[in-house]
């Protein structure tokens, strides 16, 4: 009885195919084996490199490439970044560096500390550079833990034992050209043409510039810019330029001139101060600040706004010109956001990450809500737009 | 080196010169003690979701001690209020033992909790477990008084189990009972 069931479904079969077949007179093409995807070793500027945390397997972090701008086939590819790394895409050359841990066996064993060099065009790893001693920071992703300078020839990067130092790290050569101990202060945020500034627990700043060989040519340490008990400054600028904006926890922006040797402090000014039923409008999220192209800053803001609720995320965008001081828009989100990016398109798209690893994309300019783009990454914590 | 030792003596003079003795004493204790932190997904609990706050889904587990009250896996049991990470009474420990094969960091984040049964205030060691990958149940991220990665003796998410033997690896957060704080909140 199953026997002839099944002849007959294959006669019918048999037959149908015929019919169908002529009407595609030619098979399809055989495929080559094996076949693997090449990218562009310079990437549009729709393009943004999303940063998973992956918390739920933290030695297994990675980074997806997305094309914020494209509803088809928007996933362009992947890049490893273990265990608590930081990922830093070159503007100048079609590299991007990993900063990362591995154990041999994964969860223990002997640890590595590195940064890994990858290709642009074929995801493949072209190099690495070996950092001893086990040192490097290891938190939560914050894009200023792994910056460069020195016209993107050298690295530098954050350590955290939890004695604060910087390594400053000679990409050409693979060297490691000097350690600088900074005690009490955190992160890297490049200044000058040769050199970097960090924030301090003193609320202080204190910027280093560094001589042809990488070893410190001066240092200045500013008065107390960041009032850390009341209204810190978030850990991650929105960079126009040279400058730096950060946003705080009440609201408000902070500049950073970094043009030159010794960081300069704008001062502050206010966002308009909201109340709401439930406290009032202030930043939330991760990373909460981003610009475009022409300066104008986007900031992800929380209505719910109270001490504690600064990782909350947000629900609107808030869209301030730092040159007039004032908030030109309000771009109110589909969905909750963990952290913004803003592409540096001339028509620039604002990208918000959500908890569920999804990404919503806005046109920037009129907030027009443009499309999702689903399952990117677990922990979408940073984002950056290629430049 | 020398450039780099007398830069770094030249710093820690001026940091100690700026910072007020208890600020110091702040920085210098939690790095020795151990300051710590615990490694946490912040995405929001108010807004943006489900994560780190809301309620676990698993079934109460109970100390059994009035004196000890609540459930210790969910968010809001008295001891977590300034944790962040999984629960490891989620995770095969206890409110206050690490799982199984894992190692407890050393290094740890003290933060006080005000006891609602007996109404004192307790201090409470948030060490972390460390040595096997995450153990994703009962995340709980609560971020009142969390300061940025500028203080980060006050900053939850820094992964403190770099001062274990086993590696870096973080798997969940404990609560541990330290004392009662000198001042009842």
């Amino acid at each position: 009885m199953k026997v002839r069931r099944f002849l007959g479904a294959a006669a019918l079969a048999i037959v149908a195919g015929a019919a169908q077949a002529a009407s595609y007179p030619e098979p399809l093409a055989n495929e080559p084996i094996p076949n693997v995807v090449e990218l562009s070793a310079q990437y549009p500027a729709s393009w943004v490199y999303v940063h998973d945390l992956h918390f739920n397997s933290l030695p297994d972090g990675r980074a997806a490439i997305v094309d914020v701008a494209a509803d088809v086939r928007a996933f362009k590819g992947q890049v490893p970044v273990a265990q608590f790394g930081t990922l830093l895409p070159s503007t100048t050359r079609p590299e991007i560096y990993v900063a990362e841990t591995f154990f041999s066996r994964m969860t223990r064993g002997e640890r590595t500390d590195v940064i890994t060099i990858w290709d642009k065009a074929t995801l493949k790893p072209k190099g690495e550079i070996v950092l001893p001693g086990g040192k490097r920071g290891q938190f939560v992703t914050l894009r200023n833990s792994f910056q460069l300078t020195n016209g993107e020839k050298w690295a530098l990067l954050f350590n955290f034992t939890p004695a604060s130092s910087v390594s400053v790290i000679d990409i050409d050569a693979r060297k490691i050209l000097n350690e600088i101990d900074l005690p009490g202060c955190s992160l890297v945020y490049p200044t000058g043409p040769r050199g970097f500034t960090s924030l301090c627990a003193d609320g202080t700043m204190t910027s280093i510039e560094l001589d042809t060989a990488g070893k410190v040519a001066a240092s200045s340490t500013s008065k107390p810019i960041n009032d850390i008990d009341h209204d810190p400054m978030f850990m991650t600028p929105a960079m126009v330029g040279k400058t730096a904006w950060f946003a705080t926890f009440k609201g408000n922006i902070h500049g950073l001139d970094l043009a030159n040797a010794k960081a300069r402090d704008l001062g502050v000014f206010q966002m308009p101060k909201e109340k709401t039923a439930e406290g009032e409008w202030r930043p939330g999220g991760w990373q909460v600040i981003s610009a475009d192209a022409a300066g104008r800053l986007y900031v992800l803001m929380n209505p719910a706004g109270k001490e504690g609720s600064h990782k909350d995320g947000g629900s609107e965008v808030w869209v301030v010109d730092p040159a007039r001081k004032q908030r030109v828009a309000r771009i109110p989100l589909q969905n909750p956001a963990v952290s913004v990016e803003v592409t540096a398109q001339s028509a620039p798209l604002l990208v918000a990450s959500r908890s569920d690893g999804s990404l919503d994309v806005y046109d920037a300019t009129s907030g027009a809500f443009q499309r999702t783009l689903a399952q990117v990454v677990h922990d979408p914590m940073t984002m950056t737009a290629s430049r | 080196m020398s450039d780099m030792d007398s830069f770094a003596e030249r710093a820690v003079r001026r940091v100690a010169r700026r910072t007020s003795r208890r600020s110091l004493l702040t920085l210098i204790g939690g790095a020795i003690t151990g300051a710590a932190v615990i490694p946490v997904l912040p995405v929001s609990r108010a807004v943006a979701s489900t994560h780190g706050g809301g309620k676990s889904g698993l079934p109460p587990q109970t100390t059994g001690n009035p004196q000890d009250p609540g459930d210790q896996t969910q968010c809001d049991y008295w001891r977590y209020c300034a944790i962040d990470g999984f629960l490891c009474s989620c995770c095969g420990g206890t409110a206050s033992a690490c799982p199984p094969g894992t190692e407890m960091s050393p290094i740890t984040w003290i933060g006080t909790c005000l006891n609602p049964a007996d109404g004192r205030s307790y201090i409470i060691s948030y060490n972390d477990c460390c040595g096997k990958s995450s153990c994703g149940r009962c995340l709980c991220n609560r971020n009142e008084s969390d300061r940025p990665m500028v203080r980060p003796q006050s900053n939850n998410d820094i992964n403190w189990c770099l001062g274990t033997e086993s590696g870096s690896v973080y798997n969940c957060s404990t609560a541990v009972i330290l004392g009662t704080a000198l001042e009842s909140k």
